[in-house]
């Protein structure tokens, strides 16, 4: 029997003991880490709704402000401990995506993109208008930071603690049985329903785990910053986040915390904070040029491979090809095709 | 109870065309039923019927006495009733093991969150899937070729890899969907010599195909489609000696219209 070991996990877990090791050196560097850490979450999120179960979710800040605001409400207006207030910030936005995702997943991936951006403005809106829990366009101010963790350095722990127990959860799920299943939908739908995949369930609680863990960042988002408003973790968010995770590779577990590094690091050390969009908007396209699948995506071109290991490239067939090729219909053909499979180029 | 897949009186439209009506078919534990017909009888449609990939308008699909008509093509799975495609339907880029692995997922009873925790009943059950695919791998002959990419091998082997990935999710009724399409004569005679292997298992299989001679090897009894409607049905040997199947589907040559 092959044992895999979670390699992801460990190479987080030694990035997250360097970074926080590192950044206590100096104070800009502590903010520059927590921040990292908590929009990694979010980029996290955004590389399991859209690299893996892949739904182009703009709602992931928005999960995070609902994360935010639960904490914000709870915690500091209601005055509960701390850990009941992350068990809800976690919970909460997993039931909602949970819900909205079996809505929408039987649609087209624009449609499914376009009710995840929706639902971000409901959010927002709801934000906004409902004064006596939101605080409205003011938003909740004075949230405290979390006990035990007041001094940066020790939340900068906290906080990638909170990355590396995503990832392990994340490495997990792609480990396991329902893993694979994901891996078959996204390739083909009717083959994962003829294994017996119930898929709109299966996308769902993707997303809704998804939700959870940028859920978590909102709830660190709230105690660093201790405020929160709707323009806190807006839609703009969702869109960094999904772009941080492309930019890495979102269909790799650690893609979208190289993405949301790297990136930060470039606005850091780059002029003019207006420019921002500008930068990522050229990483962007410089990503989609040299390497589509991201930074990981375009290493593992270099990385020796034993033939046991993986294919060589395979024609792409449009999925919507294949899908019509088998589906039901009246019409038979004798389909005798010769499919010249074994004479693939690189074939052993 | 009457064990068997036993499917009757299946009426089923495509937006005002009769694809089917009133057809049926009759698949025995351990036994071979074939399906025949010409080209637009029906044979596919009465196929996604079974699987639950087309809702019938009318009509039943009982397994082992219970009603499995209006159920999901998911929940087919995990009734027992596995099938495979007939142009094999896999990511290129998976090892022979790997795609058999994905088959075991109807057996998985645990939920998301017990894999995302890997909490003890998942670690369980994937130990179980594990064993499940090399047994099966040992079984069907695939084992010296479990790391193989799948975009290496032939179709036949492509064919034999998809039977194994149907037997994976533990179906009692196998259904194959032209077997020997496409494959070559000595796989032929491997895929025929594994479907009488698992018939011999107690497997019910129900095998739509146009090869003749492997219909004639395999088959216990046989159904033929014509026009949405059983035209015929019965052993074998009776179904093959009917004049009204070697006119209707025996006796065209290539590029000729048969009689109707």
């Amino acid at each position: 029997m092959i044992r895999r070991l979670p390699r992801n996990s460990l190479v987080m877990a030694v990035i997250a003991l360097v970074i926080c090791s590192l950044a206590p050196l100096k104070a800009s560097w502590l903010d520059f880490a927590v921040m990292a850490g908590i929009f990694s979450l979010i980029s996290l999120s955004a590389g399991l709704s859209y690299g893996q179960a892949g739904i182009l979710s703009m709602a992931q800040g928005a999960f995070a402000a609902v994360g935010a605001y639960v904490t914000a409400f709870f915690g500091t207006r209601l005055g509960w401990p701390t850990l009941p207030v992350l068990a809800l910030a976690l919970i909460l936005p997993a039931l909602l995506a949970y819900c909205v995702a079996r809505g929408v997943t039987r649609m087209a991936p624009l449609a499914t993109a376009l009710a995840s951006l929706a639902l971000a403005n409901l959010v927002e809106i709801i934000a906004k208008s409902w004064d006596s829990v939101t605080g409205g366009y003011i938003g909740i101010a004075g949230i405290a930071p979390v006990p035990g963790f007041a001094r940066p350095a020790l939340f900068n722990i906290l906080v990638w603690s909170f990355v590396v127990i995503a990832i392990i959860v994340y490495e997990s799920v792609m480990q396991s049985a329902h893993g694979r299943a994901l891996n078959v939908v996204r390739h083909d739908r009717t083959r994962a329903i003829a294994d017996g995949v119930a898929v709109a369930p299966l996308l769902s609680s993707m997303l809704a785990l998804s939700a959870a863990m940028a859920g978590a960042a909102g709830w660190l988002y709230v105690h660093y910053v201790t405020y929160i408003s709707p323009q806190s973790l807006d839609t703009g968010v969702s869109i960094s986040a999904l772009l941080m995770a492309v930019v890495g590779g979102a269909s790799y577990i650690l893609g979208p915390v190289l993405g949301t590094v790297l990136l930060s690091l470039l606005v850091k050390f780059l002029p003019a904070a207006e420019a921002q969009g500008l930068f990522y908007g050229g990483a962007l396209v410089i990503i989609l040029v040299v390497a589509r699948n991201g930074i990981l995506g375009g290493l593992e071109r270099f990385r020796p491979r034993s033939d046991k290991e993986r294919a060589p490239h395979v024609p792409h067939v449009p999925a919507e090809a294949r899908a019509t090729s088998s589906a039901p219909s009246q019409h038979e053909e004798p389909k005798r095709e010769a499919v010249p499979l074994s004479s693939e180029p690189g074939a052993p | 109870m009457t064990r068997g897949l036993l499917v009757r009186g299946i009426d089923v439209a495509f937006g005002g065309v009769a694809a089917l009506a009133g057809a049926g078919i009759e698949v025995r534990p351990g036994r071979v039923s074939g399906l025949i017909g010409r080209n637009g009888s029906g044979k596919s449609t009465l196929f996604n019927c079974i699987t639950g990939f087309v809702v019938p308008v009318k009509g039943q699909v009982m397994l082992d006495g219970v009603d499995i008509t209006r159920r999901a093509p998911h929940q087919i799975v995990r009734e027992g009733i596995a099938r495979t495609f007939q142009t094999p339907r896999v990511d290129f880029r998976m090892t022979v093991r790997e795609a058999v692995l994905c088959g075991t997922y109807a057996t998985v009873a645990h939920g998301f969150i017990a894999s995302a925790l890997k909490l003890p009943r998942a670690r369980l059950a994937e130990r179980n899937c594990a064993r499940a695919t090399d047994e099966l791998l040992d079984r069907m002959g695939l084992a010296h070729e479990a790391g193989r990419p799948l975009a290496t091998l032939s179709m036949g082997r492509l064919r034999m890899v998809d039977v194994a990935r149907a037997l994976a999710a533990g179906a009692r009724y196998l259904l194959l969907d032209e077997p020997a399409a496409g494959i070559s004569r000595e796989e032929q005679v491997t895929l025929a010599r594994e479907v009488r292997k698992l018939a011999a298992s107690g497997i019910g299989v129900l095998l739509v195909e146009h090869n003749f001679s492997l219909i004639r090897q395999l088959c216990d009894r046989i159904t033929v489609l014509d026009g949405g409607r059983v035209l015929l049905e019965g052993d074998t040997e009776s179904v093959m000696g009917d004049e009204r199947v070697v006119l209707a589907y025996l006796g065209t040559r290539h590029g000729e219209e048969p009689p109707s």
